[in-house]
Parts: structure tokens; C-alpha cells; sequence
């Protein structure tokens, strides 16, 4: 609990979120807020993160992380009709070796057009028989026990009482998160 | 596939202008190599399905463990699937994420949606970039920087009203995700409404303007502060043109 507040007391957009009368708000509702951000890669670009302080993408509750992305994908229209971009990114840093800042979720909308500049690509590779086959089944593996994730959710809602599946999930995301927040804490 | 000849493809060309919306879609299905793996004509790698999307090991991975996740309904573009799609591609991208991160010990995901060609998107067919990262991977290494407060503030004042509207239209429709209701955005939203009302008038008016404004100004040129007053609300209202934008971008 101790680390979580000190977390949030660095957080800068949970700072930005507790400056009264803030310019760079787009919209806002209990739980979402979309943001222009003072630092990005291209002016133009918009975030849209929750109002409560989740670090990482799997700590994002269900609900919460689809009308992210729905409203995610309104800016990017917005931003193709008000902008005249001729094309749109939708990107999430979702840890530290992806590039995440800020330890907050943010989901990035970024307009583009011809000759921007910017390199929000990668080089695609050709890997060996043998680590795509590796690659695969260690995913895959853990993929397959991956119920069907729409049906589970409706599951979990007619059943209070918790069933099998849904006593998994956490558990995977306890030891998921603990990982992952241990890189996360290295952030300067 | 065979190169065509220019027969062939003036046949092809005039097949396609013919069809039905129905057929034409029909058609982009069968040439879609997206469809085709979905529905399991091309073999692929495929990691998770259900009855709304698929997920599969991209063959030129940007790094080891690259996921596709796309719905198996065909869409081109993002903006055209309806929401509780999306809701559900993300959500899956999720749990994906969650395996990477603890299967191929990875210090992070990126999630990528590339639309439109200049964007980066290469097939026609929306999908859902899923790609673990190492520090140093050199993957979608994204740089920022301070955008100037005048910049923000130009963007603001674009998207702001079409976004609303969006967002407007979206909540009257919404029926699938469970949402707490907001009193405060919808009051927003009417203002924006409001305000886009004002603007049709508004132009309405300055399309009659322009012949009185003539005759006036000619008639009334000592004593005209009416005149002058009305020659210059339009140019108050200048539509953004999209060089405004592109100067945004230097």
C-alpha cells in the first residue's frame, strides 16, 4: 500500500488529473480522461488513460480497458476528421523495455502523415525455423488455457460466488504484476 | 498469383465497378490473406480464438513472440468496427499481453494499431499488433519532446468539437458496454452541439451577405458602420484548411 501512494505521488498525470482547471483535458468521466500531454512524439497527439492509478496494461480492470479503447478509437476519428491526418497510430507502452515513461497506463493516438518523420515501425525479421517454433509453444501453451475470454466475463457475472476460471485469473495476474512492477520500480 | 494482363485486369477492373456493396465485399473477403487464415485455408500459428477474433504468430515477427490479433470479420479500417469489437480485441490483447510477459520473460509489450498506408499499415485486413520488447530492442522507439502550449492549444480547440460530437453520437447509440451514466459530459456535449448549430447559420448567412454587401458598401460608403460591421464577421470564421494542420506538423 505504502509503495502504491509513493507511486502515485510521482505520478505525473495523476498530478496533471488533481490541477484544478486543467487546458489540457479533452474529456472527462469517473473513470477516463483524454489529455493533450506537454511531452510527445508529434504534435496532435492525444492520451486517453484512466483516472485511477493503474501502472500497467494487466492491472487495468476489463471494463475500464474496453471503453479505453473504444474512446481510443473515437479520437483517432476525431483526429482524422479535425486534423486531416492521412493516418493514425494507436500505441501502448506497456512497460519499461516498451518505452512506458510514466507509470501509468496511457493508451497514445498518434495522427500521421506523409513524411512526418517519425519512425513508429520495425524492421521485420525472418526468424529460424526452430525459435518460431519455441516462440509458439511456450505462447501457445499458456494460450490455450485461456478460456474464451467474452464468455468467461458473462460467467463471472451471473456466478458471484467464484468459479474455477475465475480463481485462476488473478492468480496469474499477482505474479504478472509482481514482475512486471519490479522493472517498473527502477524508473528514475 | 499469376500476373494478370492488361485484358484481364480491365475485365477485372470493370467486374469490380459492377458489383453490389454486398458482392463487394464478398470479394475483398476471398482476396483477403487475413480471411484466409481465419478460416484456415492459409496454415498459420495460431495461439487463441473464439468467436469473435483470432490471435496468430506474425511470420516477420518485429521480435520473437509477435502476435496478430485481428476479428474474423473482415474490416479495413479500425473506425469501422463497432464498438463492443474493439472492447473485445483489447481486452483479449490483455490477456495475450499477460502470457508474453511471463512466458518469454519480456520487459514489456507494445500494443500497435497502424491506419492507413502512411501509418504503417501494410494489409487490408484490422489488426492488432502485439509485440514483446527488450530495453535496446530498437522496436518502435518513440522519442518526445516539449510541443509548445500555443500547439496544444491549436489542437485542442480542432479535435474538441468533433471528438464531442463523436462521443455524442456514440453515447446515444452505446448499448454494450456497461458504463456508469455521466451527467457532466452530456451537458458538454450539447454545448458542442450547440455551437456546430451556430456554425451552419452563421454560414448560411455569409453565403446570402456577399450581393447586399456590394450594393451597400457602394451606396452607404460615408456612413456605413452597419456595412463595415457585417463585412467583417465573416472573415472572423475562417474554416481550418488543412495547410493550418500541416504547419502544425513542421
Amino acid at each position: 500500500m505504502q509503495t502504491y501512494l509513493n507511486e502515485k505521488m510521482k505520478c505525473e498525470y495523476c498530478e496533471m488529473l488533481e490541477r484544478q482547471n486543467n487546458v489540457d483535458l479533452l474529456y472527462e468521466d469517473p473513470d477516463i480522461v483524454i489529455a493533450i500531454k506537454d511531452f510527445s512524439c508529434i504534435p496532435g497527439q492525444i492520451s486517453i488513460f484512466p483516472k485511477q492509478h493503474y501502472t500497467i496494461l494487466e492491472m487495468v480492470p476489463d471494463e475500464v480497458l474496453q471503453k479505453c479503447f473504444v474512446l481510443a478509437n473515437k479520437v483517432s476519428m476525431a483526429i482524422f476528421e479535425s486534423l486531416g491526418a492521412q493516418g493514425t497510430n494507436i500505441l501502448v507502452q506497456n512497460g519499461l523495455g516498451a518505452g512506458q515513461k510514466v507509470p501509468h497506463f496511457s493508451i497514445e493516438v498518434i495522427p500521421r502523415r506523409e513524411g512526418d518523420g517519425l519512425k513508429l515501425a520495425w524492421e521485420p525479421k525472418q526468424l529460424s525455423q526452430d525459435e518460431m517454433d519455441t516462440a509458439y509453444l511456450m505462447v501457445k501453451e499458456e494460450g490455450d488455457r485461456l478460456v474464451d475470454i467474452g464468455k468467461k466475463k458473462k460467467e463471472e457475472k451471473k456466478e458471484e460466488p467464484k468459479t474455477e476460471s475465475s480463481k485462476e485469473e488473478p492468480k496469474k495476474v499477482n505474479s504478472k504484476n509482481n514482475y512486471l512492477l519490479k522493472s517498473i520500480k527502477r524508473l528514475p | 498469383m499469376p500476373e494478370m494482363t492488361d485484358e484481364q485486369r480491365k475485365a477485372l477492373e470493370e467486374k469490380i465497378k459492377n458489383m453490389s456493396p454486398e458482392e463487394l465485399k464478398e470479394f475483398q473477403k476471398q482476396q483477403c490473406i487475413f480471411c484466409q487464415i481465419i478460416t484456415g485455408k492459409i496454415p498459420s500459428k495460431k495461439v487463441y480464438s473464439d468467436d469473435k477474433c483470432i490471435a496468430v504468430m506474425d511470420i516477420n515477427p518485429a521480435s520473437k513472440g509477435h502476435l496478430l490479433i485481428m476479428p474474423k470479420e473482415h474490416y479495413a479500417i479500425m473506425p469501422q468496427m463497432p464498438d463492443k469489437e474493439i472492447g473485445h480485441l483489447f481486452l483479449v490483447s490483455k490477456y495475450l499481453s499477460q502470457i508474453l510477459l511471463k512466458s518469454l520473460k519480456v520487459s514489456g509489450t507494445n500494443v500497435f494499431v497502424a491506419n492507413g498506408g502512411v501509418a504503417g499499415q501494410r494489409a487490408q485486413h484490422f489488426m492488432l499488433h502485439l509485440i514483446p520488447r527488450k530495453e535496446g530492442d530498437k522496436v518502435l522507439d518513440v522519442e518526445d519532446k516539449l510541443i509548445d502550449v500555443q500547439l496544444r492549444t491549436k489542437v485542442k480547440e480542432l479535435v474538441e468539437p468533433k471528438l464531442l460530437a463523436l462521443l455524442g453520437v456514440k453515447k446515444e447509440k452505446q448499448t454494450t458496454l456497461p458504463q456508469p451514466k455521466v451527467e457532466l459530459p452530456e451537458e458538454e456535449i450539447e454545448v458542442g452541439e450547440e455551437h456546430q448549430e451556430e456554425k451552419v447559420i452563421e454560414v448560411s448567412e455569409e453565403v446570402e451577405e456577399p450581393p447586399k454587401k456590394k450594393t451597400k458598401a457602394v451606396k452607404e460608403k460615408k456612413s456605413a458602420p452597419k456595412a463595415a460591421k457585417k463585412a467583417k464577421e465573416p472573415s472572423k470564421r475562417e474554416e481550418v484548411g488543412l495547410d493550418d494542420i500541416a504547419d502544425l506538423f513542421k
